[in-house]
């Protein structure tokens, strides 16, 4: 499948091109944002097109039965595993948000009819692994996650791949945040190699006083961005955090935009970006906040810094305000590592790739040691340390 | 007379401008030797200039660490054979761990010379005693280096370094400058616990308050970049009363 001969179709077309129904309003919707271009506002630092204008195979899905596991396993899109007694099943998905504004929210809901639900029943804690093992291969899925009120649920996701190369993945959850819940996903994406570029596509409602935390790290390099949605209700409150340490030629990032429609709402959202080689980093994020929304606070802020002078920071922090009754910041700064700092250490005998390091990873501490699980904490240290080690040994060679 | 440490007409500028005019100084091991001089005489830059400092090019003449020329050397190395400056205003660093960072630093010394690192509990207890005897408190180490630290705070962190790194040639940049007296009393204790008979010291200064408390066997008059005159401590007092207008230049 070439993705790009959806450019200016008829509705008809685009149906019998998607094996969709001509009446689907995920259709509609598409085919009204259009397929995304580098003209495209939420694209306009990645090169979508360059993705959209391969040749891929297109995947079989057949579900299997779905084996006890400490985790959840996803397998190119396929559910194989999966804790005992935790409700993972296959359905409808119900509530597509129709104001999302990515048109690769709607392609992935056309390509994925089938979502897979995920219940969080309770207080708990759940670790989904993606894995990619096929080439050339367009690979598309959507997760809904449902959690309970008045119940604390976090998920870790990680990403894992085989030696594949010129995939594509389109992907994303559409999730309801229940009143009075709280619901953290932390997500640690490492990516090396061109071995798969990826597209996630997130939807968030934060229902009453609903309460999420999103904080994704994004490491190494090669293609991949975050575009996620976010609606709060009244006294609902997010917590969105995001670090990209990026090398090579990666083009990754986050595109959000966070909607504050209930009084009260809060929102905070902070961007660490540290980029060398010729990477380009993005956080292109709008807080909207709507006439409904009065007495909300929402502060947003960007901190980058470049290691190499070919890396690109592209930092878009902006506000879209109804109201006067609000409390609201945004700011973003780009800069290097500090000469002083740099010299302070190594005049007490560490070796300048250490302090390097050591000042690397203490910009982005500030956002790893919000993860207070201790055990994802360490996997995410882990990751940060491989892809400084990646860059390293570029370096020395 | 050995000598640990040998300027020899040293050059040196930072930017356009030559702050040192050909200085020479030697250092004789277990002695403590003042450097003294007005304000803009090249009193950090002589410190900057040792220890490798990035700001300075040093255009003509050497210096020599145990016979060796140190002027190539990488700030690392420098300080990984054992030369230590205390900064005059040290930088914060938030979100390096203090006890991080110092064990770092002392497992590199001791991987350098040859020894077994040591894990964190070992190095805990190291470090106790040190605290104790500079009057730190224990959270000071496990808080983000220097930041928020008071300038007294900033000052026992930067002996405390010292201590544990256990270098040769230690240079002391207006160590004193901002504290009260009790942290003067407290930094100068860790100071004089070093005296060995073979470390040598360079205690920069504008004031002699500092060497009521750490006695000094020679005092150097730098003004102009170069170093003026050379005497013992009796100097210190020729100077209080007639300020450094009164020093005229040796032959």
């Amino acid at each position: 499948m070439n993705l790009s001969q959806l450019k200016g179709k008829s509705l008809s077309d685009a149906a019998a091109l998607l094996g969709a129904d001509e009446k689907s309003i995920a259709l509609e919707r598409f085919l009204s944002l259009g397929l995304p271009t580098k003209k495209s506002e939420e694209y306009r630092y990645f090169q979508v097109e360059k993705l959209l204008e391969q040749e891929y195979r297109t995947l079989t899905y057949i579900p299997k039965p779905i084996q006890e596991a400490e985790k959840i396993i996803i397998v190119d899109g396929v559910v194989t595993h999966a804790p005992h007694g935790m409700r993972v099943y296959y359905d409808q998905c119900q509530a597509m948000d129709m104001t999302h504004f990515d048109p690769l929210y709607y392609l992935g809901h056309l390509l994925s009819p089938h979502v897979i639900k995920i219940d969080l029943d309770g207080d708990t804690d759940v670790e989904i692994e993606h894995h990619y093992t096929q080439s050339d291969a367009l690979i598309t899925y959507r997760i809904v996650l449902l959690n309970q009120s008045n119940r604390h649920a976090t998920l870790f996701e990680s990403f894992h791949e085989e030696e594949i190369e010129n995939t594509l993945v389109l992907y994303g959850y559409d999730t309801f945040v229940a009143p009075d819940s709280t619901l953290r996903i932390l997500k640690n994406q490492y990516m090396h190699g061109n071995r798969y570029a990826m597209v996630a596509s997130h939807r968030l409602q934060l229902e009453q006083r609903a309460n999420a935390v999103i904080k994704s790290f994004d490491m190494g390099s090669d293609m991949g961005l975050q575009l996620i949605k976010a609606d709060l209700d009244r006294y609902a409150h997010i917590d969105a955090g995001h670090l990209l340490y990026l090398n090579d030629e990666a083009q990754r990032g986050t595109v959000s935009k966070i909607v504050h429609k209930g009084e009260h709402s809060t929102s905070h959202q902070e961007a660490k970006n540290i980029l060398d080689g010729h990477s380009r980093g993005i956080f292109d994020a709008l807080i909207k906040v709507e006439h409904s929304a009065k007495w909300t606070k929402a502060h947003q802020n960007s901190k980058a810094i470049l290691l190499d002078e070919r890396a690109y920071m592209a930092a878009k922090p902006q506000l879209e305000i109804y109201i006067d009754e609000l409390e609201a910041s945004h700011g973003s700064t780009t800069g290097q590592l500090d000469e002083k700092q740099l010299f302070y250490l190594r005049s007490r005998g560490i070796a300048k790739q250490e302090a390097r390091k050591m000042l690397v990873i203490a910009f982005a501490n500030t956002l790893i040691e919000q993860v207070k699980d201790h055990r994802h904490q360490e996997i995410i240290k882990e990751t940060f340390d491989k892809a400084f080690y990646q860059t390293s040994q570029k370096e020395a060679s | 007379m050995s000598k640990i440490l040998e300027i020899k007409d040293v050059h040196a500028k930072i930017g356009e401008k030559e702050i040192l005019k050909g200085l020479n100084l030697d250092l004789e091991p277990g002695k403590v030797h003042a450097i003294m001089g007005p304000n803009g005489a090249g009193k950090s830059t002589l410190s900057k200039t040792i220890v490798g400092h990035y700001d300075v090019e040093v255009t003509e003449g050497d210096i020599l660490y145990k016979g060796k020329s140190i002027l190539e050397m990488e700030p690392e190395e420098r300080a990984l054979e054992g030369i230590f400056l205390s900064f005059q205003h040290p930088v914060e660093i938030p979100g390096v761990n203090n006890a991080y960072f110092l064990r770092t630093a002392l497992n590199a010394k001791r991987k350098h010379e040859g020894k077994e690192e040591l894990n964190a509990a070992e190095f805990l207890r190291e470090m106790k005693k040190h605290l104790e005897m500079l009057g730190m408190k224990a959270d000071m180490i496990s808080r983000s280096l220097n930041e928020g630290f008071s300038g007294g705070e900033k000052k026992r962190n930067e002996i405390l370094q010292m201590l544990i790194l256990q270098p040769e040639v230690i240079i002391l940049d207006e160590i004193d400058s901002g504290l009260d007296i009790d942290a003067l009393r407290a930094v100068s204790e860790g100071i004089n616990m070093m005296k060995d008979g073979k470390r040598s010291f360079l205690v920069i200064t504008h004031y002699s308050r500092i060497l009521d408390y750490i006695k000094p066997d020679y005092i150097h008059v730098l003004k102009e970049g170069r170093i003026i005159k050379t005497a013992g401590p009796e100097l210190v007092a020729q100077l209080e009363e007639h300020g450094y207008e009164s020093i005229v230049e040796e032959a």
